[in-house]
């Protein structure tokens, strides 16, 4: 057991901090009201590596390590509450280092040392009008053989990164089902790299979002779309263990990015409350402020340690195979049922502390507020899949929901 | 082009500087850095590697804690770093100090500019720079707001360098040391890559032997200056003094006294 | 060496530095202490004639001074020589100088030269059983250093700009004027000058050593002119809260605060700024802030070193004329 950081994992906190909190922070309200990330914020996270760090040096990335990317991942989060740039972070980490282990290597080429250099979006699609969690049952977009080419129809809704991917150019890794048998279970659906500019039968839309202003929300419905062969990415009918994969590794990734946006909200909150006057004291003084305070540190840096070690598990995992897809199945969705959540509560503490000010703009919590409730509400998994999760990993296979619902 | 930067760690610009009973200065639990006016020249000292080629070395003077400045350097993209120190070199003024460091850059043997930050946020003497530059006999470009043009064939270098009324441009040979100012450029951030570069370097320390340095040429006894004294400024009241007259221009005259008395104009 | 201090006087195109004359005079005052004399050394391309006789008007005894083409723009190859050349001749126990930028360069290396020490950026200079002691800020003034020469001599010491008053000059006053010797021809010197460009005020929010701020109580986009005035006797920068910036009175760069920027000025004066903690977290590290307010009530004042009540535009430009006086 060893709670210190490594001389690379402070140099590298240190660096994301000082550009995040030079670069990002000031400028969080404007990205809020302009609703896009500046271009040279963008530039400026490829110069420091902070585009799909995970994805290896032969395409441009930093070959990142889940400990480096999550301490990133918290450090922007701590940056932008927001979370918009965290959001841009973290979908790029966690699909890109998917598309770098399974995508076709032609592609690789075409696409990765564009995305690490902030010229192209990879974003990942699998929601749908049917719903999002559950794979199984909501996935009904088709890819069909024909031929050289893969056909697809269907639709994908609540994409991040639609308009980006329009705008940049890039891919989204889609998950279609591919085998039409009912039967077929898990085993039914394949990723393909879907470059939504320039690729005919994609007609997009976009949502109004309610926070994270800066990355857009989108879809995309799907009209005989035609792909070569090599936008298949890994294997065929894999596409929903891929999915898991993808989804434990941009779980974590939430999970830091929260803490970082809690960390940020309690420290603006001690200022405040030490500042802050009433009945001829600091309202940091009275019970009924610093209590609530104890108590949500005392929450955050529990889920900051499960967070760390989720991603611990998964270089243990990558790169020592010393632990399982289970194990890390059960710890990312740990920290991903508890850091939004908490954020959230925590944001709305700090809120009640600033008083009325925090609910008009002048106060950031709001901006905080409204973006962290897109990662308690659902985004990779919602809090009752994860409850799942964790409870197939304490009670087996046999007590799963689905088993009962698919029967019936 | 073989391209040295002196740097030095200090505590981060934000510490909340204090000093206990036995005189002991102490920056809480804030981080080492960089010298912030060093990041100026390690920048500087890229862009001219990129442009001429050749080798950017780091250089500092200063016990283990000194690593955390040559670290940033080389994640930024420095090449070489080099650390000089032995426990005689405490307690060294600038006096001291330039003569380490001539000391180093002269066993390099090779160098063609010496960069130095404008002064350093601890000690903010503003010496270190134009001393080394006397020491090694070299033509001094302190301040350089603008490095016009380096002609590495013809060995020379035209700068603007800042005066109280203005820009001065001014040329010199190679070698020189030149001391580099905000503005001169904006220093990039350190990167991933440069990261794990900095985290797995070796670092060699060079004694005084190495450099052949006379020990009584360093610490107390090389030095002119001492500080047998250092304090925090008297604290101030909780609530401002409201300046009362019976004029408004009476009060303004005493609030300008107040403010020479206080020495921020 | 002996108890004289030696003083040097630098110009600008035959105009000496206030900076210098403030040198003068601590060194007068220091002189007269240690029963020494004070000499001045002044040099340049030409016409020093008027600024030597200055030199003394100030408080110089004697005045050293050499006028050549080599010396026509400043460098530190050949001002050194000279200073050092002159030092040797007449022996000064203490050198000092303005701690302008043409101070701090030409001090150290002269000290080097010498061997000896050099205590830059004083903000107090005081004898101590016949040893001079200094004080100088360092870490950004946040603590104080008392510093001394203690073996080395000559001892050279540079003087922070504003920190000693300038003296009146006194007409009446007589010394010697010396002419020195100049050692350097032009073909020795490596540094060529080969041009100068004057700067045209506008000093950046970040680098200001001073910022003058204005809130809600400027009323306008020119209630900041008198704000300007002030800011450019004290070469400072114009800061504003963020009423004052959504209102569109001034851009944004200048904004201060929490969704502005953070500084940390030598003085800030805060004209008609209630102080709302948004504005505060952005400022209040300055070393000296002055609050300017109609309401006595108004939170900035808990954070101010400094208040007066009064409207601003009063107070500024009262303000604008005192350190005016005083300054100029």
């Amino acid at each position: 057991m060893d709670f210190g950081w490594t001389e690379e994992q402070r140099l590298w906190r240190r660096a994301v901090r000082d550009f995040a909190q030079n670069e990002i922070a000031p400028r969080v309200r404007e990205i809020d009201e302009e609703e896009f990330i500046p271009r040279e914020i963008v530039a400026g996270m490829a110069d420091v590596g902070l585009l799909a760090p995970t994805v290896g040096e032969e395409y441009g990335g930093a070959g990142a390590d889940w400990m480096m990317a999550t301490i990133a991942a918290e450090e922007l989060g701590r940056a932008d509450i927001s979370l918009a740039v965290p959001v841009l972070y973290l979908v790029e980490a966690a699909w890109g280092f998917i598309f770098y282990r399974y995508g076709s290597s032609g592609l690789k080429q075409e696409y990765l040392p564009r995305v690490t250099r902030g010229e192209a979006f990879l974003g990942i699609a699998t929601t749908e009008p049917g719903g999002g969690s559950d794979i199984l049952g909501a996935c009904r977009t088709r890819g069909q053989r024909d031929g050289d080419r893969w056909v697809f129809n269907g639709e994908k809704v609540y994409i991040s990164g639609v308009r980006e991917s329009l705008d940049w150019g890039g891919i989204h890794l889609m998950l279609a089902r591919t085998d039409p048998d009912e039967d077929a279970g898990h085993r039914a659906f394949t990723f393909f790299a879907l470059p939504l500019k320039g690729t005919g039968g994609v007609i997009p839309t976009y949502f109004d979002d309610m926070g994270r202003m800066g990355i857009s929300t989108g879809g995309f419905a799907l009209d005989e779309v035609r792909l070569p062969l090599e936008h298949q990415v890994g294997e065929l009918n894999k596409g929903f263990y891929h999915a898991m994969e993808g989804f434990s590794a941009a779980r974590t990734l939430i999970g830091a990015t929260c803490v970082g946006a809690s960390e940020a909200a309690l420290a603006m909150g001690m200022d405040q409350i030490k500042l802050r006057e009433a009945f001829g004291r600091p309202i940091a003084s009275f019970e009924g402020v610093q209590f609530p305070l104890a108590n949500l540190y005392t929450d955050l840096e529990g889920v900051r340690l499960s967070t760390y070690k989720a991603a611990w598990l998964m270089d243990q995992m990558y790169r020592h195979g010393a632990a399982t897809h289970h194990d890390i199945a059960l710890a990312a969705a740990m920290a991903k049922l508890k850091a939004p959540r908490l954020g959230f509560s925590i944001m709305n503490e700090v809120a009640d502390w600033h008083g009325a000010m925090a609910y008009t703009k002048e106060c950031p919590i709001e901006m905080g507020i409204r973006g962290i409730r897109s990662y308690s509400i659902g985004a990779e998994g919602t809090p009752n899949v994860m409850r799942m999760i964790i409870a197939r990993e304490l009670l087996g296979k046999d007590f799963l929901p689905t088993l009962y619902t698919n029967k019936s | 082009m073989h391209i040295v930067v002196c740097t030095k760690y200090t505590p981060d610009s934000e510490a909340k500087m204090s000093v206990d009973e036995e005189g002991n200065i102490s920056w809480g639990d804030s981080p080492l850095i960089i010298n912030p006016w060093d990041e100026y020249s390690v920048e500087e000292a890229l862009l001219l590697r990129d442009q001429h080629g050749g080798t950017v070395t780091v250089l500092s003077v200063g016990p283990e804690a000194a690593l955390e400045a040559l670290k940033h350097a080389v994640a930024m993209g420095a090449d070489e770093a080099v650390r000089v120190w032995d426990e005689a070199c405490a307690g060294s003024d600038t006096l001291a100090t330039s003569y380490v460091l001539a000391k180093a850059v002269e066993k390099m043997g090779d160098v063609d500019l010496v960069l130095c930050g404008k002064s350093t946020i601890d000690a903010q003497t503003w010496q270190t720079g134009v001393a080394l530059a006397t020491r090694l006999g070299w033509p001094s470009l302190m301040y350089t707001i603008n490095l016009v043009e380096l002609r590495s064939e013809e060995r020379s270098i035209t700068v603007e360098r800042l005066l109280e009324e203005g820009r001065q441009v001014v040329e010199a040979p190679l070698p020189a040391v030149l001391g580099t100012t905000k503005g001169i450029n904006e220093p990039r951030y350190t990167s991933f890559i440069g990261i794990r570069k900095a985290a797995q370097m070796e670092y060699p320390l060079w004694t005084l032997e190495d450099i052949g340095a006379e020990r009584e040429k360093v610490g107390p006894q090389g030095s002119g200056v001492r500080w047998p004294e250092v304090f925090e400024p008297p604290a101030r009241e909780g609530e401002a003094e409201i300046i009362e007259a019976e004029t408004i221009e009476e009060k303004a005259r005493i609030l300008t006294e107040m403010l020479l008395a206080e020495k921020v104009i | 060496m002996n108890k004289d201090i030696l003083v040097w006087v630098e110009q600008f195109e035959g105009e000496a530095s206030a900076a210098s004359w403030e040198a003068v005079g601590v060194a007068r005052q220091l002189a007269d202490e240690g029963s020494g004399g004070v000499l001045a050394c002044v040099l340049g391309g030409d016409g020093l004639k008027d600024l030597a006789e200055e030199a003394v008007a100030y408080g110089a005894d004697r005045v050293l001074w050499a006028a050549d083409p080599t010396l026509a723009d400043f460098r530190v190859e050949p001002y050194a020589t000279v200073l050092q050349h002159t030092v040797r001749e007449h022996e000064p126990g203490t050198i000092l100088m303005a701690a302008t930028f043409r101070g701090r360069e030409i001090g150290p290396a002269l000290a080097v030269r010498l061997e000896t020490g050099c205590i830059a950026d004083c903000t107090e200079l005081y004898f101590e059983n016949g040893q001079l002691m200094a004080t100088r800020p360092i870490y950004a003034g946040k603590l104080v250093s008392r510093c001394l020469i203690p073996e080395r001599r000559p001892q050279v010491v540079t003087t922070r700009v504003r920190a000693f008053p300038k003296p009146e000059p006194d007409l009446g006053r007589e010394g010697e004027l010396v002419e020195l010797s100049v050692l350097m021809a032009e073909d020795e010197i490596a540094v060529k000058v080969t041009g100068f460009e004057e700067s045209e005020g506008g000093v950046s929010l970040a680098d200001a050593g001073v910022i003058v701020s204005g809130g809600r109580g400027v009323a306008g986009p020119e209630g900041y002119e008198p704000l300007r005035e002030l800011a450019q006797i004290l070469n400072g920068a114009i800061g504003a809260s963020r009423a004052a910036v959504d209102a569109g009175w001034i851009p944004y760069e200048h904004q201060v605060g929490q969704t502005g920027k953070t500084v940390s000025p030598d003085l800030y004066i805060a004209c008609g700024i209630s102080g709302a903690i948004q504005h505060l977290a952005g400022m209040r590290t300055s070393t000296v802030i002055v609050a300017v307010n109609k309401d006595p009530e108004a939170p900035i004042f808990k954070i101010a070193d400094y208040g007066i009540v009064a409207d601003l535009f009063d107070a500024v430009p009262a303000l604008r004329d005192a350190l005016r006086e005083k300054l100029e």
